[in-house]
């Protein structure tokens, strides 16, 4: 390793990302900096653009450049369903492999009581107002089926319930303490089109 | 000190699990060997591990693990009979039980008896129990078990026995006494409530909602200013 310790940075930065240890990002300064310095500026350019200009869309909260993203704009969706999901992540899982044309809601995380975690942190408050619009004809709940995806998705379901909005859940063919994100997509359709009535 | 050493296939429950580092977790169990104890799981949260299904709240288990000062290493998991999965406010009123084992129990403190409570607690609630007798039993027997146990068959400070048609103030770490001057402490509950929740067999509405009164003011005097996070979970009540 040269004695660099700007390199040094370089490689404790990389080390951000995820699945990238020492090695791996150790490698990747290297290559950079001896084969591929163009793709390098370019890395770096998009990167400080990307953590500048992109934010979280303020009707359903996924990660979009405007105020509005993309989904939240398109008129030919459904506004009579409206999928809520954890992570955006989930959102592109399911947008591709289940056949859904409704809209979004996306939590960025999940209620988890015992780390401080509440409904003030996953908009809620923005989704209630939502259903308040009266639009929703059938809220579909697809947060994980770990013990605080099951928790997030009964309080909300609570919430819908209150406000007269008919729930139902995504089949749980996805594995106990599985997340959406991992599921491939012909189970992924199965759990969407199989999905029951919550409550 | 003595070194590490190992704890095998030991009756467990998992109370909650963070992210570690990639790809591990550091999941919290209520174990019978030593209670309360963190576990480094290594790379329990990678998608094809066996572990990520099975480090879940609510699933007996027998666990392996080395023993050190501070956190453990996780060595081994599995099924100890079947998974008891709590669904709807059932898995509200579990995540509550976890989050006072959390805040009640230190690491290291060992209370074998209670693990058995809470494993009878969790099948009540999945067997679909009434909730609220299964949460106050379980709170009583918690509560003992961490030295401080209610004063539920006689006046506190003397031997007189408690009358299920009499009414008394319950004063914390002194027990129930009957009339005498206003105390600013304690809270009011008559002798009935305090008899059913000796025997643990509280049904009318009133012994309930007395009993609830009493436990969470007990509970309060324990915890502190934090407020339980699991009490958001139980919207419809604290609506009511
Ligand atoms: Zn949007």
């Amino acid at each position: 390793m040269p004695d660099s310790p700007l390199i040094n940075r370089l490689v404790g930065a990389l080390r951000c990302l995820p699945g990238v240890g020492p090695k791996s990002a150790q490698r990747m300064a290297l290559h950079v900096l001896e084969r591929d310095r163009e793709g390098g500026r370019r890395l770096g350019e998009t990167l400080v653009e990307a953590v500048q200009r992109i934010a979280n869309c303020e009707r359903c909260r996924d990660l979009s450049e405007h105020p509005l993203c993309s989904r939240c704009a398109d008129r030919s969706r459904d506004p009579g369903q409206l999928c809520v999901v954890e992570t955006p992540g989930d959102v592109l899982a399911i947008d591709r492999g289940a056949g859904y044309r409704g809209y979004f809601f996306v939590l960025l995380g999940r209620l988890s009581p015992l780390d401080g975690i509440g409904p003030e942190h996953l908009g809620l408050d923005t989704l209630e107002a939502r259903l308040r619009e009266n639009e929703v004809r059938e809220l579909i709940l697809a947060t994980g089926s770990t013990v605080e995806g099951q928790a997030t998705a009964h309080y909300i379901a609570e919430m819908a319930e209150e406000l007269d909005v008919r729930v139902t859940r995504i089949a749980q063919g996805v594995p106990l303490g599985g997340e959406l994100e991992f599921v491939d997509t012909p189970t992924l359709a199965h759990a969407f089109s199989g999905r029951r009535e919550l409550g | 000190m003595s070194s590490a050493h190992r704890v095998d296939l030991n009756p467990c429950f998992v109370l909650h699990q963070r992210p570690w580092r990639e790809s591990s977790l550091i999941v919290e169990v209520f174990s019978a060997h030593s209670g309360r104890l963190g576990l480094v799981a290594r790379g329990a949260r990678r998608p094809a591990s066996p572990l990520r299904g099975l480090l879940q709240p609510f699933v007996p288990l027998l666990v392996s693990w080395l023993d050190r000062a501070e956190l453990g290493t996780l060595s081994g998991a599995e099924p100890d009979g079947p998974v008891l999965p709590l669904t709807g406010k059932a898995l509200a009123g579990g995540l509550y039980l976890n989050e006072l084992l959390m805040r009640l129990t230190h690491r290291h403190d060992p209370h074998p008896e209670l693990l058995e409570d809470y494993r009878r607690a969790i099948l009540g609630l999945h067997g679909g129990e009434g909730m609220e007798p299964v949460l106050r039993v379980f709170e009583k027997r918690l509560l003992s078990a961490i030295g401080y146990g209610l004063l539920l068959d006689r006046e506190g400070g003397s031997d007189r026995p408690l009358r299920a048609d009499r009414s008394y103030r319950y004063l914390p770490e002194f027990g129930p006494v009957e009339g005498g001057e206003v105390e600013a402490a304690g809270v009011d509950v008559s002798g009935a409530t305090l008899l059913a929740l000796a025997e643990e067999r509280l049904e009318s509405p009133e012994e309930l909602s007395e009993a609830k009164r009493l436990m969470r003011y007990l509970l309060e005097g324990l915890l502190g200013p934090r407020p339980l996070g699991t009490r958001m979970l139980f919207r419809t009540q604290s609506r009511r």
